[in-house]
């Protein structure tokens, strides 16, 4: 029925099986709309978050997404100012996964800052002592840049381009995507920075207080090295899990173990930044705040093990894989490590975001817990679901695989040798 | 923070900051402009049809691009850098100066049963052109793209008076659920048009005459060879397209093609052949 808007020379499943994944999907989203609904409406008493506990779920889903999507801004800045061409089989993709992260990261944050029909005070009376004012600024000049990115993954549609306006338009604007890859990068840098820098700062919180090189503490330059790290391995998840899903061969191994490689050498420069940041926290920076580090992990459930977790566990192991030529052979070593490493990133964040705000840091405070409520939880499933239908959209409909009709055609080449070696 | 808003400082961080905010702001706001004022530039150069096959070009499998000269083993591996336009191409300049390629107007090659006359030019995308004494050029489909297409279900030419380019849409056929573009093989403006049962399907005054006007297309000794690789081709998008490999040695294509692949996805077949 929609043949005619697929990409010719590419297979994709029936309008009816598409329509039945997309389902369960939206209903999903639009539960998730009625419980931010709820929020907007009725207000953040929808939510067990409080004066003290001002940062829950939703930050923590923020930090996250915008740490898994930076892959769209590296993935740029690799190919169109360092060019490395072979990054060309999944740049389309990276651009759809940083659109999702960063407009659902939007999206829920006007969910929880509230108001929305005062969104524009942000940017008309910033605060301008606050980091996040630069997070703000940022993340909105970067998502335009995004949904520019994307407009010539749209205009490519194989009826769209029919148009000639579109076509050209397309066309030219692609031939400048550098310069968009170049102000991407450099919107990127400072808000990754930034948003591990309004933890650094925090004083009033030795847990997350870190010293740093002029104003900029050491989280500033962690968050981005992290972020730097796992985008390019939550491309190769999401597209193994891609290929996984639609049963297609959609990139070729070599692209996915040179995303592993790059991964891989920027978690280990993490890993190791992230140890000497630990120790010198742990040495001096948190005796000289009145707490000795051992304090933190006496609260439980968090122990030390989740010290080692984010280190070790997600970080030292997953840089090990993916540097290692032999392992990186194997996509199951590929997308376990980097799945870990994804799973690395989720935990520094959450650390930052909940850990931070459980400690006691006087004398007289309690430790507090906090678990969302069924509103919170609602508006976070729908920035997946919304995630899902407009990558699967896209998947549908725009060719964000340049490489799928080739592999098809060297799979069918393969099937034909093997028939004709059976035949003979 | 903006000097029109409250907080706002004329100190450094102030500056510097807003400086930064104004600057990718014109970045991003030029960057649009500009690939708008172009294109309108392109749309009014009438840049549209070249600009299409390049896109295409761009997207076609590498092994789909190779040049003339791999399909006939003069050079053991290169990738057209021209997108099929030996017309500028130095290196295809240098190598007919030296090995100057023959026409034979008296014979006709025989490739798997198909008829290939030697006094036309063939085009990679299965079209020829062939030159008539009166100056203009006669355009249709070669026998494989005939049979590919069989008997079309429609034909969208173009209409007498209008410019058609290299590389360019010359006219649309639909086939079964395949929409083709047929791609020129020449320049020039379309003075008469045929169709399926006449053997031909434009008549097409050229800009240009002579041997250079035709040099980017095939001829005598190339179409042969460009030919097995057509066929080749045409087993991998059948195969990939879902229908049984059937074409074995000695085998000679049905006139039909199609009709005797009802299974397969015939546009992605046509588009893969006609280098759409």
């Amino acid at each position: 029925m929609d043949k005619q808007f697929i990409t010719r020379g590419v297979q994709r499943c029936s309008t009816g099986k598409f329509l039945s994944w997309m389902l369960p999907w939206a209903v999903l989203l639009a539960f998730g709309l009625l419980s931010a609904g709820l929020c907007l409406i009725k207000g953040l008493n929808q939510t067990n978050m409080d004066n003290r506990f001002a940062f829950g779920l939703w930050i923590f889903l923020d930090l996250t997404v915008i740490a898994l999507g930076a892959g769209a801004f590296f993935t740029g800045f690799l190919l169109y100012i360092l060019k490395v061409k072979e990054l060309r089989a999944v740049i389309n993709s990276a651009v759809v996964i940083g659109l999702v992260c960063y407009s659902g990261a939007v999206c829920v944050l006007a969910v929880d800052v509230g108001q929305p029909l005062r969104a524009w005070f942000t940017f008309w009376y910033p605060n301008v002592h606050s980091m996040l004012t630069e997070v703000t600024f940022c993340i909105s000049c970067y998502l335009t840049v995004l949904m520019i990115e994307y407009l010539p993954i749209v205009l490519k549609n194989r009826q769209l381009r029919e148009v000639p306006s579109f076509l050209l338009f397309e066309h030219e604007l692609h031939k400048l995507v550098y310069v968009l890859a170049g102000v991407g990068t450099f919107l990127s840098f400072f808000h990754q920075g930034s948003l591990g820098g309004l933890y650094g700062v925090l004083r009033g919180r030795p847990f997350a207080f870190r010293e740093g090189l002029a104003v900029w503490p050491s989280t500033f330059f962690l968050f981005i090295l992290s972020a730097a790290a796992v985008g390019p391995s939550f491309i190769l998840l999401t597209t193994w899990l891609v290929e996984k899903i639609s049963r297609k061969r959609l990139v070729r191994p070599e692209v996915f173990r040179l995303l592993g490689r790059i991964s891989g050498l920027l978690l280990a420069v993490y890993t190791l930044a992230k140890s000497v940041d630990t120790l010198i926290w742990i040495n001096r920076t948190s005796p000289e705040s009145g707490f000795a580090a051992w304090q933190y992990y006496s609260w439980k459930p968090f122990g030390t093990w989740i010290l080692f977790a984010e280190i070790v566990l997600f970080g030292l192991l997953p840089a090990l894989i993916l540097l290692t030529p032999r392992l990186r052979l194997h996509t199951g070593w590929l997308v376990s490590a980097a799945a870990l490493a994804c799973f690395g990133v989720a935990l520094n964040r959450f650390v930052m975001t909940v850990q931070t705000l459980a400690l006691p840091t006087l004398s007289f405070d309690p430790f507090l817990s906090y678990f969302p409520s069924w509103q919170e939880v609602g508006t976070f499933l729908a920035v997946v679901a919304y995630g899902v239908l407009v990558y699967s959209f896209s998947f549908r409909y725009f060719n964000l695989f340049p490489e799928e009709r080739e592999l098809k055609l060297q799979m069918a080449a393969q099937e034909e040798e093997a028939a004709l070696a059976g035949r003979y | 923070m903006l000097p029109w808003n409250y907080g706002f400082e004329w100190n450094a961080a102030h500056i510097i900051f807003l400086g930064a905010f104004y600057t990718v702001l014109v970045v991003v706001a030029t960057t649009v402009v500009s690939a708008l004022i172009r294109a309108r530039r392109d749309l009014g150069a009438k840049e549209t049809e070249a600009i299409r096959w390049h896109s295409d070009f761009e997207e076609l499998p590498v092994s789909d691009r190779v040049c003339r000269h791999v399909l006939t083993g003069e050079f053991r591996e290169r990738t057209c850098p021209n997108a099929f336009d030996c017309r500028h191409c130095e290196t295809h300049g240098k190598w007919i100066e030296h090995h100057p390629m023959a026409q034979h107007p008296e014979f006709e090659e025989d490739v798997l049963g198909m008829a290939f006359p030697l006094d036309r030019f063939y085009h990679r995308g299965h079209t020829w052109a062939r030159p008539e004494e009166d100056g203009t050029v006669t355009v249709g489909i070669d026998e494989l793209g005939e049979r590919l297409l069989g008997v079309p279900d429609a034909v969208e030419l173009p209409a007498p008076g209008a410019r058609i380019q290299t590389n360019g849409t010359a006219f649309r056929v639909h086939k079964r659920d395949a929409d083709v573009r047929i791609l020129s093989p020449v320049d020039g403006e379309v003075i008469e048009t045929g169709g399926p049962g006449r053997g031909w399907y434009l008549r097409v005054k050229p800009d240009a005459t002579g041997e250079p006007a035709f040099r980017h297309l095939l001829r005598g000794a190339e179409v042969k060879a460009w030919l097995n690789r057509e066929m080749e081709r045409l087993q991998l998008a059948l195969v990939s397209e879902g229908a049984a490999p059937t074409l074995a040695d000695g085998g000679v294509p049905v006139d039909d093609i199609a009709a005797s692949y009802p299974e397969a996805d015939w546009d992605a077949v046509c588009g893969e052949m006609f280098l759409e």
